[in-house]
């Protein structure tokens, strides 16, 4: 079992149609533990989704290296969980039969797939649903299965992608909260991109604050409240501004 | 804060209303499905009385020129009571499912690797075009010499015929996947071939479908061209006969036949690919 995703000094360099090069991240340096809770935020062109992808191992940084504890990461794969923003799902394959994907192509023997898809739609709260086709199922349901499917690899980490981005608030919340359920009961580390302020606050331990142009970290805010959080309490509100000032702070610099 | 609570319906009621709604729903489209096939039949109908009356609406039509239905119908008769319509349909429809099934095997494969491979793609690319610039038909005569008059020439230029339209979707296809179906599946340890054929395949079958009912087509247009020339049996060669012996008529049952038959295999195969592929939302184009 893996305890942490090491970033240090990540840079990456992309092609521009014009024939040049921009930096879509520089000197990023992170660490994702297991069992932590990590937010990363920023407007659009801040590197978030790079980070998020060099994690995932879909492609080399630059510069600097990834690490799951001392092994470089040279790849994707299953230790490490990825939930997308959405449209991920197989929509050839029925809600089981996305869940079992992993498990069928490592080889597990179809009892014990069929055993662990339903444990792991039954943990998301959608085992009625296991034998209907992704575009019978809403936005929300897809993400749940699309978690479910990430899940039950029993990955170490799990890296999402905006992954509420396209649900409804009153969905939304309502995963927001499930996702904390889940994230105390499996104990894995989750590094999750989110343009919402509310949600970083709602759900992260730390929120990784970043700025475009070119796109780095800048600053990690602590966020010290017990779980489950309490949108409405005064301390949600004092840390909400705590971190929407460093955002917007960074933004007026931008202008000015 | 003040709450206005609204009362709770009643269920048995609205479940009453419920079932009426229901079965009333269901009375409108069996009345709507069954008003759509008295249309369907009334227009054929129409049709036929049109055809029955037409050397009676058109001065001059010579019944020989222009067998009305009633004659036609004698001939299909016979012919069939003779086993010889049977026959020459057995034969087309033999020789265009070999070729559309070698033709369409070769499409699928090439498209997949040529899709996900760029330097086969960019190495078999021109060639491969340049080949499909060429209508099928252009090549009757050379494959009548290089084949012969029997089956396999025909086979080949269906083949030929129904590669492109497959070869040429697949890839496609395969090329317009999402990005994200394969980072999910190599996330959640599928190997590069795994990847291949659990995902890149099945995520391009509605490309590759939309290609195989457009081989279908192409494959009847060749099987006839490919009979007309140089066949001893078949529709295309039974439309030839006919000609030859002036019997306008048996040409008439070679014409309704192909389109009875073109008619029933694409209706075949949205029925065979709904059934396979329950995910992917086909038109039927009714």
């Amino acid at each position: 079992m893996s305890s942490a995703i090491h970033v240090e000094g990540v840079s990456k360099l992309y092609s521009t149609s014009d024939g040049g090069a921009a930096w879509a991240l520089q000197g990023a340096s992170l660490s994702l533990r297991r069992g932590e809770f990590l937010c990363a935020i920023g407007p659009s062109g801040c590197g978030k989704t790079t980070l998020l992808n060099v994690m995932a191992g879909f492609f080399e940084p630059t510069q600097g290296s990834v690490r799951v504890d001392d092994t470089p990461v040279t790849g994707p794969g299953p230790d490490r969980g990825v939930v997308f923003q959405e449209y991920a799902l197989f929509p050839w394959l029925t809600a089981r039969k996305n869940v079992e994907f992993g498990l069928s192509v490592q080889g597990v023997s179809s009892e014990e797939r069929k055993r662990l898809s339903l444990e792991y739609l039954d943990l998301v709260g959608l085992a009625r649903a296991a034998d209907r086709y992704p575009h019978e199922l809403s936005g929300g349901m897809r993400q749940r299965v699309a978690v479910a499917r990430a899940l039950v690899n029993k990955p170490d980490f799990l890296l999402m992608d905006e992954p509420f981005a396209a649900v409804d608030s009153l969905t939304r919340a309502s995963l927001q909260h499930e996702l904390v359920r889940m994230w105390k009961e499996l104990g894995i580390g989750i590094f999750m991109i989110t343009h919402n302020i509310e949600e970083a606050v709602y759900l992260a331990e730390r929120v990784v604050i970043m700025t475009p142009h070119p796109g780095r970290i800048q600053e990690v805010v602590a966020v010290d409240l017990p779980y489950p959080r309490n949108r409405a309490s005064n301390e949600f509100g004092l840390t909400y501004a705590r971190v929407s000032e460093a955002f917007h702070g960074n933004v007026e610099q931008q202008v000015a | 804060m003040e709450r206005v609570l609204q009362a709770v319906p009643d269920q048995a009621a609205s479940d009453a209303i419920k079932s009426d709604f229901i079965a009333r729903v269901r009375k409108q489209r069996f009345s709507d499905k069954c008003r759509q096939i008295a249309l369907n039949v009334l227009g054929v109908i129409i049709f036929l009385v049109l055809w029955e009356l037409s050397p009676y609406l058109v001065p001059g039509l010579d019944d020989l020129l222009f067998p009305p239905p009633s004659d036609v119908v004698v001939i299909v008769r016979d012919m069939i009571l003779s086993g010889e319509l049977l026959k020459h349909t057995y034969v087309s429809v033999l020789r265009a499912i070999a070729g559309f099934i070698a033709g369409s095997v070769l499409g699928v494969l090439l498209g997949v690797l040529m899709g996900r491979l760029e330097s086969l793609n960019h190495l078999l690319d021109p060639v491969l075009q340049a080949f499909r610039s060429i209508p099928a038909i252009a090549f009757v005569p050379l494959a009548i010499i290089w084949f012969g008059l029997g089956e396999a020439s025909k086979v080949f230029l269906i083949a030929f015929g129904a590669f492109f339209p497959v070869w040429i979707n697949t890839m496609v296809g395969v090329k317009s996947i999402p990005v994200i179906y394969a980072r999910s599946a190599a996330s959640l340890g599928a190997r590069p071939d795994q990847i291949m054929f659990r995902v890149v395949l099945p995520a391009a079958t509605p490309f590759i479908i939309a290609g195989l009912r457009l081989a279908t087509a192409v494959a009847l247009v060749v099987l006839v061209a490919a009979e007309l020339v140089g066949a001893s049996s078949g529709l295309g060669y039974l439309i030839s006969y006919s000609h030859l012996v002036f019997r306008v008529d048996i040409m008439f049952v070679g014409l309704i036949t192909l389109g009875v038959l073109g008619f029933l295999t694409d209706r075949l195969f949205l029925l065979v690919m709904s059934r396979l592929f329950p995910w992917y939302g086909i038109e039927s184009g009714r």
